[in-house]
């Protein structure tokens, strides 16, 4: 067995938590202000074939990104409407928004279906830095984004923790009371969270589709990486930084199927091996389940709750 | 009434002038006067129900008046919000306290500033509340995390927090029902600081015996109208007590007639450790058929997990439970409730009952109920208590969380009391009356006293002193979970009771 | 929420009219069309047409309407199972699998127990062992949920993955039973035929709808009437008060999820005594899992109900499959957007019927002094 191989394959475990980082900082945005949005396999596939569609019709990168972004904000959107302001069950709706953007993704990309991606998204040439041995590849081989989403992460944590809209943000996810007596509205801090948080769901979906995927197929595009990304919500105990951490660890048992494959290692059926991400997911909750772990993790105390102003 | 007007030679720091709110069914105030002088601290006395808190909350912008004026230093105000209302310097400390448990002190009192800086710096912050704090007389650390604080410390967080704010009018909601007495007094030493810093504090209360001597005003409602206002020293306590009710008040207590008989409830040395700490410890007694056992003291010292441990959801870490010479610990509530016991919940909703189902259904929660459930009789009994206790409903099958406070706990006690089978006759109640309006109180009274006088063995756990000490015929005083003072109820001195409550005995 | 002189409110209704109960699920049905024909315009189909044409391949012909009823069959089943879970607030959304695996459990009895046994008794032994592996398969969330109160939701959701992968495994992967042996071709052995049904006549709808519709009835009575529902109904209102009587929460908790995973396991076992008779990744492609979720939503989780909702939307996926054939194909996938904008049609519409909507002027506050 080659070691360039698991270079290899650390180095695309980077480069797919690109996706999985993107995708859990728009849940944790979203959870933080008490809103949970189970549509993220949703939107992640409409971000995708968006950005497929787009990318194959004008060849344009940036136009098809953009506009994943904006597939992402109407969904999560949505989303707003039917839980905040109709006040839906945010379970069902999410649930429902999963299965509209399984079968609208289906629906419009059913033309291009197993088609090769038309555009790709390079990645940079650091020079000397990628020429470092095994450092090289696994850090300094990715493209921008990649780069760009580990500067959100950070962002997103000094957000949360450091400025006063991430105050008020994480009061909302608490004590939504507290901040509607504040006279600032919850509804509001909700919405605007949620939208973001879509929006970057929206990114995570087009990246993948555009770095990562090959070919379009709905049925393999996504591959419940939106649900991975919701369990990596818990694992990183809602901070944005931890996600890193989680999204390469999950990213690793994404990968390792392909390169085991690749390489015509058998040790496993690849049926098999291909439960890996979901077999290690669950097992992550489970250890997470314990009442010592879940202190620890300390979720949003009004996570899926309707605000209604207790007024008599 | 109505004689100051602004511009006079008195300003008025806050009025309300003939101000109306309704609620759909209730008229919660009516054309309502008051005012208040800057550096004064006015109370606002009534019973439960009586349209007190509608007017503060009118008066802090949380509600719109229907009618009438709120007037700030003699100008209008509309207020649309609390915020507007803190804007007018006006803020209100509600009596469930409004706070983030996991953030810390100086967070939760800055949260929602104005003028917060985008970024923040956390020494910063607690420098400045730390600031306010000292000034006022409040000892607080700005790091502690406000989950792990005492009531009467995330008082003092609700306070400085609007003091903070810029608050100049201060309204506080009951502000002592969940302190024990010493806590009260550090309350008031507040009150004072802040009075002679020129800021004005209205208290919101219905006890009358505790406001009295720090107002310099007291304002009596009564149904939604002022029945009254009067200046320190223009009135005692009694003439207070008919502007509030609107007649001669029964206070007597109610004792148990005739002889107390066998016991049905006893404890021996029961004791609960939770993750290391004690919740209960060593509390032993005994409750007799025809008398009522009170247990006062303050909210969070005990009486939860003792009302749990006797009703057996849970189960003690030492000593003994018995119902009817029968050990019950640990055995479980469908078993306590075989051996003789039924148990009435602080929080009748959600505990007692369940919301969203109807009376009906409520009824059948502690039978016996087979394989089918048999809700034929369950209707007919529901439709008899309607009668009876003048249950006011549309029907038998209304949802329980319909219902007023007053129906719904009449629902619950009628169950416990009359349903819960022949061989019941210990009954645990806890807080009963609480939220209720007069006459609400008065009716759920007269039940515990007919069940009393029944032959039951009745625990009455409640943090409101009153009641225990005109229910009970033995009075015992919980203190971080110990039995700290006991007393039989014609030989009580209420003082000792006070400062058992607050561990000083 | 304000606009210029208009204040626009949601008013908790007092008692709700009953033509709303039917009007809030034929509107969502209504607008879901609309969305849909977005689509198909957008995509160069003709609304109209289209929608015509699914309407009379779904339903308003004898083979479409036997077609709908034989591929709402399971459907009821995985509806009932969302249902019963989702009346408890126990969201398992892992039936999808649960079927997979009553599939793969009710193959194995039907390949291995049936053998000697009259049609009498293997089919319901074949139904029985689906129902048992469907169960099984929800035991871990079930476990976790009642014992630690771990969210089943993610969990359950999982395991429809591993699932999958399971039966690709067993199809594809090995040689193992599951494999036709005569044949080089991957593909499923077929079940002794004592526990096969047949269909009525030339239909495509099987005995096994009878099986279906009872159940849903007898559900339907057991909740209303029993202690157990009666438990439920009071544990999913407020489980302080279940805890207050003594309920167990644990084991209502486990009971409902396992009974949930057995009904949706009972929906891989019909689509084997029926149409399929063996382990077939046929299953894979149809989503009947997820669409059961919707069926017991927008059937408000009341289990008559769901056999309306379930054969409305077999209709749909009948009538979407023949538009596949046609000299302007229509994508089958129209059938899962349709149904996906009814369900949030129907979370929104919902609303609506719970509360009113109000639209008052903004009165001026009168000043009296």
């Amino acid at each position: 067995m080659n070691s360039n191989v698991w270079i290899l394959t650390f180095a695309d475990a980077i480069s797919i938590a690109t996706t999985l980082i993107l995708a859990t900082l728009g849940a944790i945005l979203t959870e933080r202000s008490g809103v949970i949005n189970l549509g993220v396999e949703g939107i992640l596939l409409m971000g995708a074939v968006t950005a497929f569609l787009v990318s194959d019709g004008t060849g344009n990168l940036w136009l098809a990104l953009f506009l994943s972004v904006l597939v992402g904000v109407a969904m999560s959107a949505v989303h707003a409407t039917l839980t905040i302001t109709l006040r839906a069950n945010q379970i069902v709706a999410g649930l429902a928004l999963v299965i509209f953007g399984n079968g609208l993704s289906q629906f419009i990309g059913k033309p291009v279906e197993g088609k090769t991606r038309p555009v790709t998204i390079e990645p940079l040439k650091l020079g000397p830095l990628s020429d470092i041995p095994v450092l090289g590849p696994i850090l300094f081989g990715h493209d921008m984004f990649t780069y760009l989403t580990w500067a959100g992460a950070l962002l997103c944590s000094l957000y949360l923790n450091r400025t006063r809209p991430g105050l008020v943000l994480r009061a909302t996810g608490d004590a939504p009371a507290t901040v509607d007596a504040q006279g600032v509205s919850v509804a509001m801090i909700r919405f605007v969270h949620t939208i973001l948080g879509g929006a970057l769901m929206g990114l995570a979906g087009g990246w993948f589709m555009l770095a990562r995927g090959t070919a379009w197929s709905q049925a393999a595009t996504t591959n419940g990486i939106g649900w991975i990304a919701l369990s990596l919500v818990v694992f990183a105990a809602w901070r944005p930084l931890r996600a890193i951490a989680g999204a390469v660890l999950f990213g690793f048992t994404l990968q390792v199927p392909f390169t085991l494959q690749g390489q015509q290692i058998n040790i496993l059926p690849p049926e098999i091996v291909q439960m890996l991400p979901y077999v290690a997911t669950l097992f992550v909750l489970v250890m997470l389940s314990t009442p010592r772990a879940r202190r620890l993790l300390g979720a949003p105390k009004m996570l899926g709750q309707p605000f209604v102003r207790d007024e008599r | 009434m109505g004689s100051h007007r602004s511009g006079g030679a008195t300003l008025f720091a806050l009025s309300a002038r003939q101000v109306t709110k309704r609620f759909p069914g209730v008229l919660a105030n009516d054309r309502v006067d008051f005012d208040l002088l800057p550096g004064e601290v006015h109370t606002l006395l009534g019973e439960n129900g009586a349209g007190k808190s509608t007017l503060a909350s009118v008066l802090c912008g949380l509600y719109k008046p229907d009618e009438g004026a709120v007037l700030r230093n003699g100008t209008q105000v509309r207020l649309t919000s609390p915020r507007h209302g803190l804007q007018n310097g006006i803020a209100m400390v509600h009596q469930h306290f409004r706070l983030v448990d996991r953030f810390s002190v100086a967070e939760n009192v800055v949260l929602g500033h104005r003028k917060l800086p985008f970024l923040l710096r956390a020494n910063d912050l607690e420098d400045q509340v730390g600031q306010v704090a000292e000034r006022f007389g409040l000892p607080l650390d700005p790091r502690a995390v406000v989950g792990e604080l005492s009531a009467g410390q995330r008082q003092r967080v609700e306070i400085v927090k609007a003091l903070y704010h810029g608050a100049e009018i201060l309204l506080l909601d009951e502000p002592t029902a969940l302190l024990a007495p010493p806590e009260v007094e550090k309350l008031f030493e507040t009150v004072r600081a802040m009075t002679q810093a020129g800021k004005s504090v209205v208290f919101v209360s219905h006890k009358l015996g505790e406001v009295v001597d720090i107002s310099d005003r007291v304002t009596v409602m009564r149904d939604g109208r002022v029945t009254g206002s009067v200046a320190r020293g223009e009135a005692d306590t009694r003439k207070l007590a008919e502007l509030m009710v609107g007649r001669d008040i029964d206070l007597s207590p109610r004792r148990s007639r005739g002889e107390a008989r066998e016991t049905l409830l006893s404890l021996s040395n029961v004791g609960l450790t939770k993750d290391g700490v004690d919740r209960i410890s060593q509390v032993s007694f005994a409750v007799r058929a025809g008398e009522i056992v009170g247990v006062a003291g303050v909210s969070g010292n005990g009486q939860r997990e003792l009302a749990e441990i006797v009703a057996g959801l849970i189960a003690p870490t030492s000593g003994e439970v018995s119902i009817n010479g029968e050990r019950v610990n640990g055995v479980g509530t469908r078993n306590v409730r075989k051996a003789g016991l039924a148990y009435v919940p602080e929080d009748r909703l959600g505990t007692g009952l369940a919301p969203s189902l109807s009376i009906v259904d409520n009824l059948v929660l502690t039978r016996d109920r087979g394989f089918l459930v048999d809700r034929k009789s369950a209707h007919l009994e529901a439709e008899a208590f309607i009668k009876q206790l003048e249950i006011k409903t549309p029907s038998a099958l209304t949802a329980t969380r319909k219902l007023s406070g007053g129906n719904s706990q009449k629902v619950l006690l009628a169950r416990e009391i009359f349903t819960a089978g022949s061989n019941s006759r210990v009954l645990v109640v806890c807080s009963p009356t609480r939220g209720l309006d007069v006459g609400a109180v008065e009716a759920v009274h007269k039940l515990l006293d007919e069940a009393r006088n029944a032959g039951k063995a009745i625990l009455l756990i409640s943090e409101d002193l009153d009641e225990v000490l005109t229910l009970a015929d033995k009075i015992l005083v919980l203190y971080r979970g110990s039995v700290v003072h006991e007393a039989t109820g014609d030989q009580v001195d209420v003082e000792a009771v006070g400062l058992a409550m607050a561990g000083l005995s | 929420m304000i606009i210029g002189n208009l204040r626009i409110e949601l008013e908790p209704r007092l008692s709700t009219p009953k033509w709303l109960y039917a009007a809030v699920p034929v509107l969502s049905l209504l607008f879901a069309f609309v969305v849909g024909g977005v689509f198909l315009a957008l995509t160069g189909h003709s609304p109209i047409g289209t929608f015509s044409l699914l309407i009379e391949r779904g339903y308003a012909s004898t083979k479409g309407i036997t077609n709908t009823l034989g591929s709402a069959t399971p459907l009821i089943c995985t509806g009932l199972a969302a249902a019963f879970a989702f009346r408890m607030n126990l969201f398992n959304i892992g039936e999808e699998g649960q079927m997979y695996l009553g599939m793969i459990g009710s193959a194995w009895a039907g390949i291995v127990l049936a053998g000697h046994l009259p049609s009498f008794a293997a089919v319901p032994m074949v139904l029985l062992f689906g129902a048992l592996s469907g169960a099984l398969w929800v035991l871990l969330p079930a476990v976790l949920r009642a014992k630690l109160g771990t969210s089943e939701i993610v969990s359950s959701l999982l395991l429809n993955y591993v699932a999958l992968n399971l039966v690709n495994y067993f199809i594809f992967g090995s040689r193992g039973m599951f494999r036709d042996p005569t044949t080089s071709f991957p593909q499923g052995r077929l079940i002794e035929e004592s526990a096969r049904l047949g269909s009525f006549g030339t239909t495509r709808t099987y005995p096994t709808v009878l099986i279906a519709v009872a159940l849903a009835i007898g559900l339907y009575w057991f909740m209303k009437r029993s202690n157990y529902g009666y438990e439920t109904s009071v544990f999913a209102d407020s489980p302080n008060t279940a805890r207050y009587a003594g309920m167990s929460s644990t084991k209502l908790t486990l009971s409902v999820l396992l009974f949930s995973g057995a009904l949706a396991g009972l929906a891989g076992s019909m689509y084997v005594v029926g149409p399929a008779g063996k382990v077939d990744p046929g299953l894979l492609q149809i989503g009947l899992g997820y669409a059961g979720i919707v069926v017991a939503a927008l059937a408000r989780y009341n289990f008559v109900a769901v056999i309306l909702t379930a054969i409305l939307f077999a209709g749909l996926r009948e009538g979407g499959a023949s538009l596949q054939i046609s000299s302007n194909p229509v994508p089958i996938s129209i059938a899962v957007v349709l149904q996906g904008s009814v369900l949030l049609f129907a979370l929104g519409g919902e609303v609506f019927r719970r509360n009113r909507l109000r639209i008052r002027r903004i009165q001026q506050v009168g000043v009296v002094s």
